[in-house]
């Protein structure tokens, strides 16, 4: 099945450091996978597991939320509690017949345009050695 | 003029309908109101007898359970031929319930375990006679029928039943609560929670006055909608959800999710403990709710 299968990717980065990280990896030019989609929320504390549900829902084959690392929360606690309900959310995905790989969480802070850069090209590899998402609709 | 009335069975445990003797005395005033014109699991009615009745000529259908087999189907199809307002009586027929969380395994290995696996079964077989036939998944009667009023709980409480039956035979439309539980739970909250260790509800002996969510208990108020006056939690009890979720929200779990994790402590629980901490997350969360949940059931990864 993973010829040729380009999963979609759903990111959800937050506004202080993830995002202003995947904006650093385009001023610096790097080249990353055009699988994943970003949205941007003030902070991955924001990440309502509605949101993620409901991506895989309409048949995201992945999500990636990034946030800022532990201690840097520009909102002093966000992405504590983002880390939590991404454990939980993972063990409900796990209930529910998705793989739980299928949902990541990832600390990119400003400065780190490679990381994300990483980041997306490890999950991309990974989503192709899972296949298409169960959920994704035709 | 009595109203016309057709209670209406599908899968379920009977319960919803025994709530509506908690109406005790006030039953004395409902009563002679009704002409009950169906109800098959007190009268031995049978489908033809609905059947028979000239399509809206019913003024009031209260359904309870869900669709489980491809009879309900039809059960729940005829109903609402019949009758002119249609009006889904507890958790079960509202969200799809708490048998519903089925939807987590396949129905042919559910059956295999029920009947050839199960410890007090001697030569078993699956019934496939005379029965009739189960769906795959359960999915909320609300997606399969239109309703005109739906009314929560496990089972619904004997205020809300009077409130609900008193306006409908007065003709009004009654209204739930826009509300979460915790708006009318009686007990004492604080403005900064923060939790250290999460309990399973058997663990110690809860404080009467203070919130059971602060003193660790899972308690889904934050996520249910009021309108059952906060019984449980007033009984010392945490709320298990059956009111179904809040105003404006799409998966009760996930809401309930989001809350506990907003409220622990970040030095004493890390992410691990609190997934082992809440041992079964969609049972927990998602009790009453799954078919309606964004992810209503279990699918199948290719890849485990």
């Amino acid at each position: 099945m993973s010829d040729g299968f380009e999963p979609k990717i759903l990111g959800i980065f937050c506004n202080w450091c993830s995002y202003a990280g995947a904006d650093m990896a385009g001023t610096s030019r790097m080249q990353y996978p055009p699988n994943i989609r970003i949205i941007r929320v003030l902070c991955s504390g924001r990440v309502d597991p509605q949101f993620v549900l409901k991506a895989f829902e309409l048949g995201a084959d992945g999500v990636l939320v990034a946030g800022c690392h532990p201690g840097d929360c520009h909102y002093v606690r966000g992405n504590y509690r983002a880390e939590r309900r991404i454990a939980l959310l993972r063990a409900m995905l796990h209930q529910l017949g998705l793989n739980p790989d299928r949902l990541m969480l990832k600390w990119i802070s400003a400065s780190e345009g490679a990381e994300l850069v990483n980041a997306v090209e490890e999950f991309v590899k990974k989503l192709k050695e899972l296949g298409p998402s169960p959920l994704r609709k035709g | 003029m009595p109203v016309k009335v057709a209670f209406i069975q599908l899968s379920s445990c009977w319960g919803c309908w025994q709530s509506l003797l908690d109406l005790h005395e006030a039953l004395l005033d409902v009563i002679p109101q009704l002409d009950i014109v169906f109800w098959h699991t007190v009268v031995d009615y049978k489908f033809k007898d609905l059947e028979g009745l000239p399509d809206g000529s019913v003024d009031l259908g209260l359904t309870e359970g869900f669709c489980r087999t491809e009879e309900d189907v039809h059960l729940l199809k005829l109903a609402r031929q019949k009758c002119k307002m249609l009006v889904s009586y507890g958790a079960c027929s509202t969200f799809g319930g708490l048998p519903a969380l089925l939807n987590l395994y396949p129905i042919d290995e559910a059956l295999r375990r029920k009947f050839m696996e199960a410890e007090s079964v001697v030569d078993g077989r699956i019934p496939d006679r005379v029965v009739p036939k189960m769906l795959d998944y359960v999915k909320p009667n609300p997606s399969i029928v239109k309703y005109d009023l739906l009314v929560p709980g496990c089972p619904p409480e004997p205020k809300l039943i009077a409130e609900v039956l008193t306006s409908l035979l007065k003709g009004e439309m009654p209204k739930l609560k826009e509300r979460t539980l915790c708006d009318e739970c009686p007990r004492v909250k604080s403005d900064v929670v923060v939790v250290k260790k999460i309990k399973r509800d058997f663990e110690g002996i809860p404080d009467p006055e203070k919130c059971l969510l602060e003193q660790g208990y899972i308690c889904m108020g934050p996520a249910t909608r009021a309108g059952c006056g906060a019984v449980c939690p007033s009984a010392g009890v945490p709320c298990k959800g059956c009111m179904g979720p809040g105003p404006n929200v799409l998966d009760q779990g996930a809401k309930m999710l989001s809350a506990l994790a907003s409220i622990v402590d970040y030095e004493s629980v890390s992410p691990e403990e609190l997934v082992k901490a809440v041992k079964d997350v969609v049972g927990t969360f998602s009790r009453f709710t799954l078919p309606s949940a964004i992810i209503p059931r279990a699918v199948t990864d290719r890849r485990k």
